[in-house]
């Protein structure tokens, strides 16, 4: 008994099927589109940046490195949207480099009374704890500032953090951008007049060489609650040109 | 090991070097002279049986010491809690290793029959297999069997099985009845009733360490002896812990030191054995100990009911608020309990005093003021900077870009504060909080600029 017939109609030129790779696999993505992977993510807050991220804002249960020259380029503030999402889950803020000013981040619409403040005293102590929050799963966002990790600890936080659905930020000097690190995402922040210019180091999508000024709220300065009008914020990205023997 | 002048039990060692069960003192000593005779101790032994009893409370409360260093333990009402009767015997045997003792698992569907398949490790699971099973054992294994065991043999019955087909009266007239009995209640045929066993009042446990030693990771280990017999007696109890002593005794006579005491307290009530035994575990590390310790006690300082979780179908992202707690603990517990803040704002208008972050334990909160434009990182203390041309100088000279903001207060206590605030942005955008310091009036010297906050 004949249970199916597969037709098919061959042409005298053979066509070459384009498959879309996301339909092999999940993980899979064209090397001239931004990846849609199968993580969660946080939306940015910032909606030219959540266009450039693959998956469309922060990964959750995923490290993601920003690289800043040093404290207060608006590291937090780029952040912000994404913390004030997350409602009363609890956000850990782990050595970081001054005290945080509660003022400040209510100020911005973070729910303080989820706020964690964990100061180790050694290194050893920092990755452990972190590596603890991030493995009890109920943070909703763990802060991580430390200049100097190996990349085996590195792999280990990334780890723990891919068993969570945490939003994990190591926030790290920029000499970190010469190491290897295992996260998918990587960013270079500079100060920009009212904003933050963010590099793309890595991500799963075209590279992208230029960088992308993100507009910042509030702004230090006082009472002056509307965007800039005077910058012209980058455009969509367009597909890279792929060699043709790649694109066959 | 020696009772009475004649070996009872030997070790692997022993035996390759030829000692045997039953041997006198000399012919031990005779044949390996290097050989360790213990005397038997049977206090140590009861003890031992009873700190096995309480951890087995955990998984049923019913649990009787039995004679031969038995225990037995109804599961019947356990099975499916601890997920199955596979799991449930891997959980005993686990127990059994934590303590460092070497055991046999039986299992059947009678306690006298569990007692006779214990001392082959055989599992019967129907009454029908544990007949079976029975049925080749030697009369001997039987204690109520052991006087009549001559005539027995006399008359060809060599096991428990030959026992069962002679007559019944015959046999209740010849031996002691108590025989009968125990083999109809092996079988199933008769009821069995047991004493079991009641948890005291308190916990108050200790282990001796094998050696002098100060190695937290050595005393951590045999603390968890200590902790499997307390979440028998907590489960036994329903009960939830809250806060415990441990106690380290170090050498006592001439050169004595008094015992080191830890505290643990736990921000939940706890009853789970992982969670008591991690805590312990930071606890004994961080702690330095006097001199080497040689007894570890556990005392258990104070109990509460405990909650009954039920497990939900649904279960919610981001933990439950017991999850919360079990972190918050471990980590105040490696860390220290200062290392691990939270915010308690200060209703003042200094910014410095005004954010203040409590140790995690202290309770009560207000809400932070929300209308203040202050930058995230607070510096704790203000650095001084530099003037050029009259302006304040901070790797570039900054421009002013705000309004100042006045603030004068804390005149009754220390710090005193009279500043004028100002945002300030270098050449490279950064945005600064600083602040001149305002002197007396009459005070003709240079204002002194101070750099306060960094925008984050």
């Amino acid at each position: 008994m004949i249970l199916y017939i597969h037709t098919a109609l061959l042409p005298s030129a053979p066509i070459i099927m384009i498959v879309a790779p996301e339909s092999i696999h999940p993980a899979l993505w064209r090397a001239s589109s931004l990846g849609r992977g199968a993580t969660r993510c946080l939306a940015s807050g910032h909606a030219h940046l959540d266009t450039e991220l693959p998956g469309g804002g922060w990964p959750v249960g995923t490290l993601v490195d920003l690289l800043t020259p040093h404290a207060g380029v608006g590291e937090v503030r780029l952040l912000q949207p994404a913390l004030t999402s997350l409602g009363a889950r609890p956000i850990f803020f782990v050595s970081p480099p001054h005290s945080p000013s509660m003022q400040a981040l209510a100020n911005w619409g973070v729910p303080t009374g989820g706020l964690h403040l964990v100061e180790p005293q050694t290194l050893a102590d920092a990755l452990w704890s972190t590596e603890q929050i991030l493995r009890a799963g109920i943070a909703g966002a763990v802060l991580f500032w430390q200049p100097q990790v190996r990349s085996e600890a590195l792999r280990r936080l990334h780890l723990a953090a891919q068993t969570s659905e945490t939003a994990f930020f190591m926030i790290r000097p920029l000499n970190a951008a010469n190491l290897a690190s295992p996260s998918p995402l990587r960013l270079r922040l500079e100060p920009a007049p009212d904003g933050v210019s963010v590099f793309f180091l890595k991500r799963r999508g075209p590279a992208r060489d230029e960088p992308l000024f993100v507009p910042l709220y509030p702004s230090p300065f006082a009472s002056k609650r509307h965007a800039p009008v005077d910058r012209r914020t980058s455009p969509l990205p367009l597909p890279r040109s792929v060699s043709a023997d790649l694109d066959a | 090991m020696l009772e009475r002048e004649s070996v009872l039990a030997v070790s692997r060692a022993a035996r390759d070097a030829g000692v045997h069960a039953g041997m006198r003192r000399a012919g031990a000593l005779t044949l390996a002279p290097h050989v360790t005779l213990v005397e038997r101790d049977e206090l140590r032994e009861a003890a031992v049986l009873q700190a096995l009893g309480m951890a087995l409370l955990r998984f049923s409360p019913q649990v009787t010491l039995a004679s031969e260093a038995t225990v037995l333990m109804d599961i019947g009402a356990s099975l499916r809690l601890f997920g199955g009767i596979r799991a449930l015997r891997r959980h005993v045997i686990d127990t059994v290793k934590v303590l460092a003792l070497t055991g046999r698992v039986a299992l059947s569907p009678t306690g006298t029959g569990a007692w006779l398949l214990a001392r082959r490790a055989q599992i019967a699971l129907s009454e029908a297999s544990l007949r079976r099973k029975i049925t080749p054992l030697p009369v001997a294994l039987l204690p109520q069997a052991r006087p009549a065991a001559t005539w027995l043999a006399g008359v060809g019955c060599h096991t428990l099985g030959a026992v069962l087909r002679l007559p019944r009266a015959g046999l209740s007239r010849r031996a002691d009845p108590g025989l009968l009995l125990a083999l109809d209640r092996a079988v199933g045929a008769v009821p069995e009733g047991f004493a079991w066993l009641i948890p005291p009042p308190t916990f108050d446990a200790r282990q001796e360490l094998p050696d002098r030693t100060d190695r937290a990771d050595l005393i951590a280990c045999y603390a968890q002896a200590l902790v499997v017999q307390l979440t028998g007696w907590l489960a036994a109890g329903f009960r939830a812990i809250t806060a415990l002593t441990i106690l380290l005794e170090h050498e006592r006579g001439r050169d004595a030191v008094a015992p080191t005491e830890i505290k643990v307290m736990f921000a939940e009530p706890a009853n789970e054995t992982i969670r008591i035994q991690r805590l312990i575990k930071e606890r004994i590390e961080r702690t330095e100990l006097p001199a080497p310790a040689i007894v570890l006690r556990l005392r258990v300082d104070d109990v509460r009911a405990a909650e009954q979780l039920s497990d939900s179908l649904f279960p919610e992202p981001g933990g439950t608020p017991a999850d919360h707690a079990r972190l918050i603990e471990l980590l105040a517990a490696r860390l220290g309990e200062e290392r691990l803040r939270r915010p308690a704002p200060i209703a003042d208008h200094r910014p410095e005093v005004a954010n203040r972050w409590v140790p995690y334990h202290r309770r009560g909160t207000i809400a932070p003021a929300k209308h203040l434009r202050r930058p995230l990182w607070l510096l704790d203390k203000p650095i001084e900077l530099k003037t050029r041309n009259h302006r304040p100088f901070y790797g570039s000279a900054l421009r002013l870009a705000s309004a100042p903001e006045r603030i004068e207060a804390g005149w009754w206590s220390e710090p005193f504060a009279a500043r004028d605030y100002f945002v300030a942005q270098g050449a490279d955008h950064r945005c600064y909080w600083i602040y001149r310091e305002r002197g007396s009036l009459y005070d003709d010297t240079d204002p002194r600029w101070f750099l306060h906050g960094l925008f984050g």
